[in-house]
Parts: structure tokens; C-alpha cells; sequence
């Protein structure tokens, strides 16, 4: 399932990029990015500060148009799409600096989440006993179940890191992209979070943001390394870290933040 | 829920101990224009969209239903009962409100303000200049709203009580959506905008449908205004009576639906006693002075008055 080129003709790749770049005047923030990963894949992305890797998530997730290349979701040309379209074909996304909707409470975002997904979100009738069930559910998985009531503007700065990914799980997502979730967890937080991680179902296409390679490494399948908006790396793991462009990339930014 | 019901009973009997003039003037036309104060507190507090065009909304129905109406003064189409009338009126308020909220969907704070007023001078001025359908300057007169129960709508007790059915429902209508997925993610627009379309939801329907409920709130309050006043004028829907509805909504609190109908009570006290107060010129002046010293003293209106003496008490 892990690594290796995926298997083209019988069954297309969950995220297909095809030279993908996205400029801001003069500055090409992504440059001609292609790459695939597979189905079940869990693929992070690495680099320092201004490679590009969120930008290349908001091309992905279609917060951005990319200025050259082509997106394809599950085989599917999506290049044109916006956000909610794509968010509908199943991808679901984590925000670096938690976007969650403070006058609410932790129930509600995740009632919000877990409607985006369905038909029918948009509705003028209570949330059914189902949507707040799967609400609970999640809340469990992210462990904020004793938080459900409270409102999301009091959760500490870890909390909100949980419920970043509880809704990005809602809408029950085909490829789910976590941008940097272990930034600014505290070394108790980081360990349940990396036992989370692992504990997603390997059917779920993962693409990982990472500024540490210590939580990227022992989940990632695969890892793209990307540096000025290129790709400049890709492999397993193992040979990454022992890869010396990346080494030399790495030098100096340190191994663990 | 509790304190809303009791807050009810006491206004429902309060007429019973009141002059009638307490009833209509005051009380009534303080709920009438509370009901178009609360169209934009729905959309500011839930929503984020603080908007100018509440007036010209209900302008909108007050308008369709004088020129609709048997016994408007000039006859434009007539004849129309108002059991028909009032329904055409209040849709055409909400189709206001959705088009409204088209034109505006990519601007927020200051820009949707500055758009929302140039829409509302638009309509006011055209109403102005347009004699076939408007009749300019004189507006239409005779709007006598529709007979309740064998008795004239202009009875204080007709015109209080069915201000306040209105607006006891719009409110209740009003905290019972923002409970629903739409209230919810009018709430998440407000708050994360992005996000709301991260989760797949389509977010520039969600905020012209906000326009559209708006709409029909202010088409409500508007049509009240408009049997109060027995006809509309362009006057009525004019600069000042447009920022008037802001400065109720601000005195009152953007913090809760209630909080219009405070400022709406404050505003049209001072409206009618400014006059043995000081000067009846000097009008302008006082609500000025009010306006400030609230907003001075609480940012939040009334209401944050209220909630931070709560909060001492805890």
C-alpha cells in the first residue's frame, strides 16, 4: 500500500498535482509542483519556513487558484473547483493557525462540521439527534468529550489544535490534510496526538504539513521535501532522513523545535 | 425562555393600565420599529453584516402595500384586500433583502455599510422622483391597514397587540434559526468564513439567505410603520430615518435580538418628549447626546449595561 508509484490505470491516485504553481507578483510561492499519492497513502510534507507547503494545502483544498497546473481529486479534475466543492468530493483540512468558529460552542462547530459534508447543510430545521450523536462521537475521538458545552473562545491553545482535527474528521473525508498539527503542543499533548494520527483508518489518504521530522517520520508512508516552492526531495522516510539535501536543508533550523 | 414569556404577559396586560396614547405612541411605535432595529441585530449579531438597508426594506413593503391597497391615496392599482396585500408586501421585502445581499456578498464592515447605505438612498431618492408608481415627494396616503376583528387597525389596542404578535413571533423565529445548521453557519461566517467553506458549505448562499430573512423581518416592522403612519412618504425612508435604525440597534446592543427593541423604546421616548425636555428642534441634538453617553459608557448598549451588572452580582 505504501510507497512506490500508485497504480495508474486501474485506479487514480487520490491527489494528482501536474505542475501545479501559484504566484503572488513576483514571487512564485509554489513552482511547478507536481506529485501523486495513492489511495490510504500518508504522505507528509516537509520544509522550512517558505517553502510553500501551505500554499501548496490551500491549492489543494482550493483556497487558492493555482496560476499554472492542474489538481485532480480521485481522478478528477477539480483545478476550477471551489473550496466547498472540493470539500464535498471528501477532502477535509486542518488550518496551521486554528480557524474555528469562537462564539460557539465545541458541539456546535463539530454539528457544523459533520453538516458541511451531507445534503441537506443547508437547513432550517434543528440538528437531528444523529448530527449531535456524531458530533459527541467525534468530540471522543479528539478527546474534548468534557468540553462539548464550552464555548470554543475559552479552549487552551491545545484544545483547539483537537478540535482543528475533529472537524476536519467530520465531514468523514477521503484525504484529509492536517497543516502542522502538532505546532505548539506541549510534550504531553504531542504523544496523544501522534497516537491519534496512527489511529485513523488506513483506508483515509493523509497529507501531512510538518516542521518536525520526529512527528512526521514515524507516521509518514512517504515524504515529499520541499524548499522555494519546488519539490526537492521525495522517498520513504528512512531515506530521507538520512538524504543529505535534506540534511543540508534542515542544518541550522535543528532537528525538533 | 422563561424570563421572554413573562416579559410577554406583562406587555400583553400592560395596556389595560396605560393611556391609550402610552399604547400606540410609545409602546406600539417603539415594538414597530424595534421589529425593523432587530432585522439588523439578526444579521449584525449572528451574521457579522452590519447593514443600512433595513429602512429601505421595509420601505419596500410599505410601499407595495399602499400602492396595492383599496383606498390608498392616489389609487396606483387598488383594490387589492389586504388579506392578499400584506403577503405580496412582505415577499416583495424579502426578494429586497435576497437582492440586497447578492449585490453586497463580497464586502463586509465598512464597505458593506457604505453599500447598503448607497442602495437605500437609491430607492429613497427614485421613490422621490417617480410619480407613477411612488408619487413622489407626497408619497401615498390613506393606508389605513386591514380591519381586525370588525374594529380599524388604526384602534391602539389593534395596532399594539398586533405590533407586539408580530414581534413576539419574528423574535421567537429569530432564536429558534440561529439554532438550525443555517443559524449556525451564519454564526461560523461571522466567525471563520473561510472555514465555513472548508466544510463544504456553499457560503455565499448562506449570507443572501440572511439578506432575504432580513428582509422579511424589516417588511414586517415596516408594513407596522406604514399603518401607523397611515401612508408612506419618501421622507420616511430617507437619510435620517435609515441611520435612525442603527442608532437604535447600537443603543440597544448588537449583543441579542432584544437589544433592538431597548434602543427602539429609548429612541422613541426621547422622540416624543424631546420636545418638553428642551426644544422641539433640539431633537436631533438630545438623541445625539444620548447616543453618545451610551456609547461611551458601554460599547454594547443597554444590554452590556445589563450584563455586566448581572456579572457584579455573581
Amino acid at each position: 500500500m505504501a510507497g512506490g508509484p500508485p497504480p495508474i490505470e486501474t485506479e487514480p491516485a487520490a491527489l494528482r498535482l501536474e505542475g501545479v504553481g501559484r504566484r503572488f507578483g513576483a514571487l512564485a510561492a509554489v513552482a511547478g509542483v507536481s506529485l501523486a499519492v495513492a489511495r490510504g497513502e500518508r504522505r507528509a510534507v516537509l520544509g522550512p519556513n517558505g517553502a510553500g507547503k501551505t500554499t501548496l494545502f490551500n491549492l489543494v483544498c482550493g483556497d487558492f487558484r493555482p496560476t499554472s497546473g492542474r489538481v485532480v481529486l480521485f481522478g478528477e479534475d477539480v483545478t476550477r473547483l471551489k473550496p466547498h466543492g472540493r470539500a464535498r468530493r471528501g477532502v477535509g483540512r486542518t488550518y496551521q493557525n486554528s480557524l474555528l468558529f469562537n462564539g460557539l460552542s465545541v458541539a456546535d462547530n463539530l454539528v457544523v462540521a459533520v453538516r458541511g459534508a451531507k445534503p441537506g447543510r443547508f437547513s432550517f430545521r434543528l440538528p437531528s439527534a444523529a448530527d449531535r450523536a456524531a458530533a459527541r462521537r467525534l468530540a471522543e475521538t479528539v478527546r474534548l468529550s468534557h468540553l462539548l458545552g464550552a464555548e470554543v473562545a475559552s479552549l487552551s491553545h491545545g484544545q483547539r489544535r483537537q478540535l482543528e482535527v475533529g472537524m476536519a474528521l467530520a465531514c468523514d473525508p477521503r484525504l484529509l490534510m492536517l497543516d502542522e498539527p502538532a505546532a505548539g503542543l506541549s510534550p504531553v499533548e504531542r504523544p496523544e496526538l501522534m497516537k491519534l494520527l496512527r489511529a485513523l483508518p488506513r483506508a483515509l489518504t493523509l497529507l501531512l504539513i510538518e516542521h518536525d521530522m520526529d512527528v512526521a517520520l514515524p507516521i509518514a508512508d512517504m515524504v515529499t521535501v520541499m524548499k522555494d516552492g519546488a519539490v526537492v526531495v521525495e522517498g520513504r522516510p528512512d531515506r530521507i532522513e538520512r538524504d543529505p539535501v535534506v540534511q543540508r536543508i534542515y542544518l541550522g533550523h535543528g532537528r525538533a523545535h | 425562555m422563561l424570563a421572554s414569556l413573562a416579559l410577554l404577559a406583562a406587555l400583553t396586560a400592560l395596556p389595560l393600565f396605560i393611556p391609550p396614547f402610552w399604547t400606540a405612541n410609545i409602546l406600539g411605535r417603539a415594538i414597530a420599529y424595534g421589529i425593523v432595529a432587530m432585522s439588523l441585530t439578526f444579521l449584525a449579531t449572528y451574521g457579522g453584516f452590519v447593514s443600512l438597508a433595513q429602512t429601505m426594506m421595509g420601505g419596500v413593503a410599505g410601499y407595495v402595500a399602499a400602492v396595492l391597497v383599496p383606498d390608498s391615496l392616489p389609487s396606483l392599482v387598488g383594490g387589492v384586500p389586504y388579506a392578499a396585500a400584506v403577503p405580496i408586501a412582505l415577499l416583495a421585502a424579502t426578494a429586497s433583502g435576497l437582492l440586497i445581499g447578492a449585490i453586497a456578498v463580497r464586502t463586509q464592515g465598512i464597505y458593506l455599510l457604505m453599500i447598503t447605505l448607497a442602495l437605500a438612498m437609491g430607492f429613497h431618492l427614485f421613490a422621490q422622483a417617480n410619480i407613477a408608481w411612488f408619487n413622489g415627494y407626497e408619497g401615498i396616503r390613506n393606508v389605513v391597514g386591514p380591519e381586525v376583528l370588525g374594529r380599524p387597525f388604526r384602534d391602539p389596542f389593534v395596532f399594539y397587540y398586533a405590533a407586539l404578535a408580530s414581534a413576539a413571533l419574528l423574535y421567537a423565529l429569530v432564536l429558534y434559526v440561529v439554532r438550525t445548521p443555517f443559524g449556525l453557519v451564519l454564526q461560523g461566517l461571522r466567525d471563520n468564513a473561510r472555514r465555513v467553506n472548508a466544510l463544504g458549505y456553499h457560503a455565499a448562499l448562506h449570507r443572501i439567505a440572511a439578506f432575504g430573512l432580513a428582509g422579511f423581518i424589516a417588511g414586517c416592522g415596516g408594513l407596522l410603520v406604514t399603518f401607523y403612519n397611515i401612508g408612506i412618504t419618501p421622507g420616511s425612508i430617507g437619510l435620517g430615518p435609515t441611520v435612525n435604525v442603527l442608532v437604535m440597534s447600537v443603543i440597544g446592543g448588537l449583543g441579542h435580538p432584544i437589544g433592538a427593541f431597548i434602543g427602539a423604546l429609548i429612541f422613541t421616548l426621547f422622540d416624543t418628549f424631546a420636545a418638553d425636555l428642551y426644544d422641539r428642534d433640539r431633537f436631533n441634538t438630545l438623541v445625539g447626546l444620548v447616543f453618545l453617553l451610551i456609547v461611551l459608557a458601554s460599547p454594547d448598549g443597554v444590554l452590556g449595561v445589563a450584563k455586566r451588572a448581572t456579572a457584579a452580582e455573581d
